[in-house]
């Protein structure tokens, strides 16, 4: 078990002692059923840090954004932020590291441990209390979660309602920290891409017309690509808004900027949006499955860059986010790199 | 309807080895369909799968991606980056389920004027069967 006095005794004293400027953590929301992420900065008010199933985020978007805030300012306050890390967040900062975005002493790592359990997913709680409104959230000893609706209490194991990500998880503690509570549970994970199996399985024209539903529906409102701790880049491939062609413009400028994407959500563009985000990703994603719980409609994006966490994995074997020594996918090779498919 | 048809074929071709492979196949006067639009890029390593899904996009039936062989890249490694991302690509196109014969990769050095004439026959032959591509195809 995670014993949160002890973490929040550390938080008080590394932000009493200045060693963070601040410290991102979860607390209880007001409202939603799901923690909240929680800026503190003062040491009296760590007593609001919480750990629980329901801390959903990845706060390391925080990070990457304070550290383009820092590229803006004259005087920027260097020192680390403290930030609890689950074991998906942990592997995120590792990529973050790989890619020199930022050094090992920009962050202060409270780990936390899901042990044999994870987080929830909102959908699956909300399937099983079959539209009644959550009003309270509590958890027993015997690993049930406890949901006070109007119409009284449901108690459900946890186990049934963890997120699909969570019951894939190959890293279910932190691989990096400063300091660590929880334990370090090691559990058995027999089929780490069990999701894709469905799809995998069916012939392309039925996978075609699956993905042709799906991104369909998106309507470009790039809530994946906001909460992507790994989509920083300062301007995507998918924006050309600042561009317009007029007659005027001139066969160079329009060389010079191409628009790879169309700003229209119709089905190729969005295919060439998400393909484009994929690959972008691969070898990065650390499958917080942020995009999926954001998108507004829906789309089961977290299978993309699952498939290409699997391609890695396989042909390359190429794990994201364990060390971050190593170089990344991408801009390494092997000279055994399977080569089947060239003629 | 499918016996008319003939199929667009753009192909990446790296300028040190494939290029010169299909200019030999030209010089020799090799035969060999005309479906394919070549596209000198500077080194296989250099092609974005950018280039790939927009090729696709703007109405491509096949795309083709050739290097030199391994060890033969003039920038020494170009084309051992490409063989990892081009496989990458390969699969997140084939897990979309666009046809896995629309897409190709090949080595074809300097001196491989024949090899590169069988590839695109190949490639055409392959393609004639499955129609126009449509479904990443832009509505224009």
């Amino acid at each position: 078990m995670v014993d949160i006095e002890k973490l929040r005794k550390e938080a008080k004293k590394i932000l009493k002692e200045g060693k963070v400027k601040y410290i991102i953590g979860y607390t209880k929301s007001s409202q939603n059923f799901s923690a909240s992420p929680v800026f503190i900065t003062k040491p009296e008010d760590t007593s609001r840090l919480i750990w629980n199933p329901t801390c959903v985020q990845n706060l390391v978007k925080f990070i990457v954004d304070d550290k383009q805030k820092q590229c803006k300012e004259k005087e920027p306050d260097e020192r680390p932020i403290g930030i609890m890390v689950k074991g998906c967040d942990s592997r995120a900062i590792n990529v973050l590291i790989q890619e020199k975005f930022i050094d090992r002493e920009d962050v202060y790592l409270l780990g936390v441990s899901c042990e044999e359990l994870g987080v929830l997913d909102e959908k699956k709680i909300a399937k099983k209390l079959k539209g009644g409104k959550i009003e309270k959230v509590d958890f027993d000893k015997k690993k049930n979660i406890i949901i006070s609706t109007k119409d009284g209490e449901v108690k459900i194991p946890i186990k049934e309602v963890l997120a699909e990500r969570c019951l894939e998880c190959r890293a279910n503690f932190p691989v990096i920290y400063d300091t660590l509570y929880g334990e370090k549970v090691e559990r058995e994970v027999k089929e780490p891409f069990k999701s894709l199996n469905q799809i995998e399985s069916q012939s392309f024209k039925k996978r075609w017309n699956f993905w042709a539903e799906q991104l369909d529906r998106c309507i470009r409102c790039y809530a994946c690509r906001s909460i992507c701790p790994m989509c920083y880049c300062d301007e995507c491939v998918a924006d050309s808004i600042n561009y317009a062609v007029t007659p005027e413009t001139t066969a160079e400028e329009k060389a010079q900027k191409i628009q790879w994407i169309e700003r229209s959500p119709d089905l190729s563009e969005n295919i060439g949006y998400h393909l484009i985000r994929a690959i972008h990703l691969a070898g990065r994603c650390i499958d917080c499955g942020e995009c999926e719980r954001a998108c507004p409609v829906d789309i089961p994006l977290r299978l993309l860059n699952k498939k290409l966490e699997k391609a890695a994995h396989e042909l390359f074997d190429y794990d994201v986010g364990f060390d971050h020594e190593k170089p990344s996918l991408i801009s390494s090779f092997k000279d055994e790199d399977p080569e089947d498919f060239i003629r | 309807m499918t016996k008319d048809f003939e199929p667009k074929i753009v192909a990446f071709l790296c300028k040190w080895c494939s290029s010169a492979g299909s200019d030999l196949a030209g010089v020799s006067r090799m035969k060999y369909p005309p479906n394919v639009v070549p596209i000198t890029v500077m080194c296989s390593g250099s092609v974005s799968p950018l280039y790939i899904f927009n090729a696709f996009q703007k109405g491509a039936d096949g795309v083709l991606v050739s290097g030199c062989h391994p060890g033969d890249c003039h920038y020494i490694k170009g084309n051992f980056y490409a063989r990892r991302r081009i496989a990458l690509v390969k699969e997140l196109l084939d897990f979309i389920g666009l046809e896995p014969e629309r897409f190709k990769m090949s080595w074809v050095s300097a001196a491989e004027g024949t090899k590169y004439t069988e590839i695109i026959k190949d490639f055409v032959k392959d393609l004639k069967p499955l129609g126009p591509q449509k479904k990443l195809r832009r509505d224009l």
